[in-house]
């Protein structure tokens, strides 16, 4: 019923809530949940463009209702302003653009966690060095998720045997018994993540997605030179930890 | 907002879209616990996630592509497309889809890009060649497959070369059968401004919300994709190399992967074939749900029914082509 037109006062509301929306995730840090921390100056101009746009599309609203669609729309007659929005075709689709604003504002979607993780069977990407440099020096050293499956899959754990390290990541049931300490990586963002996955043995167990701090050294035994190949890590000590500003590595 | 007084009814004050918008705003957020809970689904909760993502991610560079076509209707004259473009349509479209090269966005800008190109007189075969080697063969895209693909050069230069051809014979096709009429360019009489930064303004702010609307459309498809698709399905038809060539073209049009990031993805697809990885990249950023959506908003269905397969078609070919030329 709504739509076969759609007036400026409108679309500058919408203009505004979608800035108001991308303004608000970048301020709260909340846009890790879904694009890469190199985004953020280019979210930052977004907001403030769609703002913008919505300031002055506002001002257009004001000057239609005082009557003074000559400014606001110089190329048309005025027959032509009559009829400027029905053939708008499009008009309806713009009424989409509140998901969007509704979804980060009312429900705030989570970063994907161990349901995506879970899902994902590739595991271990072939890395491009065909051998990493050994391991910085500590003990215990951390390690991200990643460069430890790397090591472990695509070096025969070379570079892990005798070392202790120190691995960041949330907790993945296994439907096969135990847990996995998982992460997420994204190249762009949350559509194209794509995880890694490590069996922790000796620790107790945690609910899906708390996030833990795993101390622990890895043993043979998940499988290398395949991608599908899941590493073991036996755990010395497992510690919840709050979840990182970024969680995706 | 106070109610108009008769006279001023040619100003069609009707009274309803904003005033429901406010009681749905209002009901929405009284109800917020209410769709907290329904979200709280895993499967949901993904969706909603791929969903903002993708919608975040989209938002600059269609920003970028409603600002460049608002530029374009505003301060660039009709004159200068004259200039720069050959007069020989045939020729028109190899310039354009290697200017395509220079313009760093994904999909989502070049479709506005392109329309605001048609509207300004550059000839549609021109400026669909330039619609679909934009995101193709663009720096960042090469860069990112060169670093997504270590040690694998000739998977870059095939991805460009393929793209470029697939972007070329697409031109050429519209320019031998194309119908003018297959393609609905609204009218823009109404996006002229009181001056020339009334209508950039203008323009930028109608292409953002029209095209804005349809990619909200493939967004939510690529996200229910992304949810109810499980990539172990795709393992399954890795061995067989026509099978896996197919799945990775379906694939791409339904993931709906950004063109800077697919390379990434292409490559976490390790059981299949590099022609197999290439049809990915070749044909993800001319055809994917989120971009028929745009096409099908801009230039009208009849011209997104057409188009979107026939390129699908082309490009799979052209990446078998140069897959099998370069790649084995």
């Amino acid at each position: 019923m709504v739509v076969a037109d759609m007036r400026r006062d409108v679309q500058a509301i919408i203009l505004l809530l979608l800035g108001g929306a991308v303004l608000r995730i970048t301020w709260t840090d909340a846009y890790l949940n879904y694009v890469r921390e190199e985004m953020r100056p280019f979210l930052f101009l977004s907001a403030a463009l769609l703002l913008v746009l919505g300031v002055l599309a506002l001002v257009d609203a004001v000057r239609i209702l005082r009557s003074d669609p000559v400014k606001v729309a110089p190329g048309l007659t005025e027959e032509e302003r009559e009829l400027e929005d029905d053939h708008d075709h499009g008009a309806w689709s713009t009424w989409l653009l509140l998901l969007p604003v509704l979804a980060i504002f009312l429900i705030a979607p989570p970063a994907l966690g161990a349901y995506t993780a879970a899902r994902e069977e590739t595991n271990a990407i072939p890395p491009a060095e065909a051998q990493a440099p050994p391991l910085p020096p500590g003990d215990p050293v951390p390690v991200a998720l990643g460069d430890f499956v790397g090591r472990a899959v695509w070096d025969n754990g070379l570079t892990l045997e005798g070392r202790q390290v120190q691995l960041i990541g949330f907790v993945t049931p296994n439907p096969a018994g135990g847990w996995w300490l998982a992460r997420l990586s994204i190249a762009c963002c949350a559509a194209d993540a794509v995880s890694t996955k490590v069996q922790v043995e000796g620790a107790e167990e945690y609910p899906a997605n708390t996030w833990v701090s795993v101390v622990g050294s890895w043993i043979p035994g998940g499988g290398t030179m395949s991608a599908d190949s899941v590493p073991i890590i036996v755990a010395d000590s497992v510690e919840v930890i709050p979840a990182p500003r970024n969680p995706y590595e | 907002m106070s109610q108009q007084p008769p006279e001023h009814t040619r100003t069609r004050y009707r009274p309803g879209a904003l005033e429901f918008l406010a009681l749905g705003l209002i009901v929405l957020v009284l109800g917020q616990r209410w769709l907290v809970e329904l979200f709280d689904v895993p499967a949901l909760q993904t969706g909603a996630t791929v969903f903002v993502a993708i919608m975040i991610q989209a938002t600059p560079f269609l920003l970028l592509g409603v600002v460049l076509s608002g530029a374009i209707a505003a301060f660039v004259p009709g004159s200068f497309w004259r200039r720069v473009m050959p007069k020989n349509k045939a020729l028109a479209v190899p310039v354009a889809g290697c200017a395509g090269a220079l313009i760093p966005g994904c999909e989502c800008a070049s479709v506005p890009v392109a329309n605001g190109l048609m509207s300004k007189g550059v000839t549609p075969a021109a400026a669909l060649a330039f619609l679909l080697s934009a995101p193709a063969i663009n720096p960042i895209v090469m860069v990112s497959t060169f670093v997504a693909f270590p040690g694998q050069p000739e998977l870059v230069l095939a991805r460009f070369l393929a793209s470029l051809a697939t972007a070329m014979a697409l031109g050429w096709l519209w320019l031998k059968f194309g119908k003018s009429q297959w393609l609905r360019l609204g009218p823009r009489t109404h996006l002229i401004g009181s001056n020339s930064w009334h209508t950039f303004r203008l323009t930028a702010s109608h292409d953002f919300l029209h095209a804005g609307g349809f990619l909200v459309i493939g967004a939510m498809a690529a996200a229910a994709i992304n949810v109810l698709v499980p990539p172990a399905w795709m393992n399954a038809v890795a061995d067989n190399p026509l099978l896996a060539i197919g799945a990775m073209a379906a694939l791409a049009i339904l993931l709906s992967i950004c063109s800077e990031a697919d390379a990434f993805i292409a490559a976490s697809f390790t059981e299949f074939s590099n022609t197999a990885k290439l049809t990915f990249m070749v044909v993800g950023p001319m055809v994917d749900l989120k971009l028929i959506s745009l096409q099908a908003g801009t230039f009208g269905r009849a011209f997104a029914a057409r188009f979107a397969p026939t390129t699908a078609v082309v490009a799979i070919l052209m990446s078998v082509l140069f897959g099998w030329w370069l790649l084995t």
